[in-house]
């Protein structure tokens, strides 16, 4: 009894504090929310971006951007997902909260021309790197839509597959071109292949193998139209009924998992996941390939979100977007995950003046002149193919056979 | 004696026109004024009504990530066209084995938690031991096997080194059995609880009877014990049959990508805005509960009244 007696008015106890907390906390809430200079204008005071976008266009570590420019970003990782992308800045309007979007370059083809994203102010006094960046970056059809600029390159590569040269009797250096045929036909590895459950990434680069071996004739493999689409479905539908791969994967973590624990021999994952997995299997375990018929080429870009142009953090914004640009960002981008971007030579210098190794230098050095290798070879990505509904309900049917 | 009950009346008169004020609302609270329109309204805003929407969306199609308001019975066809029909049959496939499954593990084991474990201690730290599944989160509970059934896992590694198998065994990880004993541990608790307290609140005198006299253990088993548990059956059943039909994290990182359930195909769907496939997708799983459940009512009306469920756990 005597307990039950307690722990009433323990219970009535918590619940006055509860209610005087609530109460206290909504006043000074109230109470800040009429204070001049907070809200909007203090956001824009501080020198934090809110940016969204991709994990991969994260530097690992942000506090070095801070201490070079003194801007600070409040960054909201999301995955490759364009469905998500889209949701969240069309329908949940994003642009509201958030300064600056990150993304597959393509997404600009509905997003610009819609008002989500703003055009690129070329000559904002921030933006004092975007004349010295090359045009084949910064002009790039995945950052431009009806000839307007809504997009600042960030960076990019040519995605393909990674492997275990010996599982293919492959040069252990890497350098040789290996066959997308190897990865969809080859006899030692079947049975040990990956393969990735994005469509748009696996449906393009099967339609551009197709395409090269003169088995798919059609004018963009990252678009296919749907009898286009039903060809590709169809010969993955045959691979995967001759029991030629080993599981559709769906995320960076399970590509790392793959390659690491050896549960495949081929896998068409991010180059990222190679260099995770070397860290746990040694160097050089695994490469990241290059290929004979081409690579799912792709390019992030950072746009800006319309609403934010209104909201005096404009200056902020491109002095972030010309970071992106710049040399400290380009070397850890291609340090950490060996992605390249523009103005490679200034990540070069900077690695140099800030005295890295020169093992890192080289490695700068190397994955400029591996992505320019890659870059001239086809296709470029589309995230918003005109085709996409057809593709998807076309990758359902592999999914299903 | 008249005084002596006007004295008695008096009492509860002092305090009557509250009384009377509280038993008005209890009455106008009962069943037959109240209570069934008012529920029947709050379950239809609640349940119908979003159902309802969710069918006719299922009739508008998807354009450049932008819903078209054009009845269309497009996204129907295209069901059946991409092959995602069949995702719904191996889904309802899945989840009716597993169930069937999931019952003829837990019986027997609710039955020795509430009538054979004698000891509290043992009892309470089982009972806790199966509310584990639902502290962890699906995703980190289930990965782990993968580590564990895949060719390089330990199960592999062990069965190779004893020499029991030359090459290691494939169809352990990314197969229909993997999402099976993926399923398993997930879906356990759900039958069991409400089995075991259905047969927790079987009189012990009544099993007691049937042996005395002469009942043998599998007539009070299948005459005394089974139809007094029957509506912790259904609920158990019920409970692990429908959250089954959308199960999404197991076939997702056991399977492979070569067991498509519905859970995935919806999610799919929903990645590229498609959201009157998923409308349709989801009409088609509500159909198929539907049925299931209309069909295990059938089965089991002839031998319980469904709503002497309530009045035995009351009991």
């Amino acid at each position: 009894m005597t307990d039950g007696k307690i722990a009433k008015s323990d219970f009535d106890m918590s619940r006055r504090d509860f209610l005087s907390t609530v109460l206290s906390m909504s006043a000074l809430g109230a109470a800040a929310s009429v204070m001049p200079g907070i809200s909007q204008e203090a956001w824009a005071a501080s020198q934090t971006v809110k940016g969204y976008g991709v994990t991969t266009a994260q530097l690992k570590d942000w506090s070095i951007m801070t201490k070079s420019t003194g801007l600070s970003i409040d960054y909201t990782p999301t995955n490759a997902d364009i469905g998500v992308f889209m949701r969240d800045v069309m329908g949940n309007n994003l642009g509201a909260t958030h300064d600056i979007f990150i993304f597959d370059g393509g997404s600009e083809d509905i997003l610009g021309p819609e008002g989500f994203f703003a055009e690129i102010d070329e000559k904002n006094p921030e933006l004092t790197l975007w004349e010295r960046t090359p045009d084949a970056w910064k002009r790039a059809a995945y950052l431009r839509a009806n000839d307007k600029q809504y997009g600042v390159p960030v960076i990019g590569n040519g995605d393909c597959f990674g492997y275990f040269a010996a599982a293919i009797d492959a040069n252990p250096n890497g350098m040789d071109e290996i066959p997308w045929t190897t990865f969809f036909e080859g006899e030692k590895v079947k049975g040990r292949v990956a393969i990735d459950r994005s469509w748009l990434q696996s449906m393009s680069e099967t339609a551009n193998f197709l395409k090269h071996h003169g088995r798919l004739d059609v004018e963009d493999p990252a678009d296919l139209p749907a009898d286009k689409a039903r060809v590709v479905a169809d010969y993955l539908v045959e691979r995967k009924k001759a029991g030629h791969f080993r599981t559709i994967f769906s995320a960076f973590e399970e590509q790392v998992q793959l390659l690491s624990n050896k549960e495949v021999d081929m896998i068409n994952c991010w180059e990222p996941a190679t260099k995770e997995a070397n860290n746990a299997l040694g160097p050089n375990a695994t490469i990241y390939a290059f290929t004979v018929e081409g690579y799912y080429l792709w390019g992030h870009g950072a746009n800006v979100a319309t609403a934010a142009m209104q909201r005096d953090n404009v200056a902020n914004i491109y002095k972030l977007l010309n970071y992106f640009l710049g040399g400290e960002y380009r070397a850890y981008q291609a340090k950490e995950r060996g992605y390249a971007g523009p103005n490679m030579d200034l990540g070069v210098q900077y690695a140099i003046d800030h005295g890295w190794s020169q093992a890192d230098i080289d490695n700068l050095k190397w994955t400029d002149e591996k992505v320019k290798r890659k870059f001239q070879k086809p296709f470029y990505c589309k995230v918003v193919p005109e085709n996409a509904a057809v593709m998807e309900e076309e990758w359902q049917r592999f999914l299903n056979a | 004696m008249t005084a002596i009950l006007d004295h008695q009346d008096a009492g509860p008169r002092d305090t009557g026109p509250r009384r009377s004020l509280m038993k008005r609302m209890l009455d106008g609270l009962s069943p037959s004024r109240l209570m069934v329109p008012g529920f029947l309204l709050f379950w239809s805003l609640l349940v119908i009504v979003p159902l309802v929407v969710i069918v006719l969306f299922s009739f508008l199609q998807v354009r450049q990530f932008r819903v078209v308001y054009e009845p269309t019975l497009a996204t129907w066809i295209s069901l059946i066209d991409s092959g995602r029909w069949m995702a719904v049959v191996r889904t309802l496939r899945v989840a009716l084995t597993m169930t069937v499954i999931e019952f003829l593990l837990a019986f027997p084991f609710a039955l020795w938690l509430a009538k054979g474990c004698r000891s509290k201690t043992v009892k309470a730290a089982v009972i806790t031991l199966l509310t584990i599944p639902f502290f962890l989160d699906a995703a980190s509970r289930i990965i782990v096997w993968r580590s564990i059934l895949g060719t390089t896992g330990a199960i592999n590694t062990a069965l190779m080194s004893l020499g029991l198998v030359d090459q290691p065994v494939e169809w352990l990880l990314y197969s229909e059995f993997a999402v099976h004993f993926g399923l398993l541990g997930t879906y356990f608790p759900p039958m069991v609880f409400p089995i075991f307290m259905s047969i927790a609140l079987i009189d012990d005198e009544f099993i007691q009877a049937s042996g005395d006299l002469g009942a043998s253990p599998a007539q009070t088993l299948f005459n005394v014990i089974l139809p007094l548990a029957l509506p912790g059956i259904v609920a158990g059943i019920v409970f692990t049959l429908v959250p089954l039909m959308a199960a999404f994290v197991e076939p997702q990182l056991l399977g492979g990508g070569f067991v498509d359930l519905l859970g995935n195909s919806v999610n799919s769907a929903l990645q590229q805005l498609k959201y009157p496939t998923a409308a349709a997708l989801s009409t088609l799983v509500v159909l198929l509960l539907g049925l299931c459940l209309v069909a295990l009512i059938r089965v089991v009306h002839r031998r319980i009244d469904l709503a002497a469920m309530f009045v035995a756990m009351r009991r």
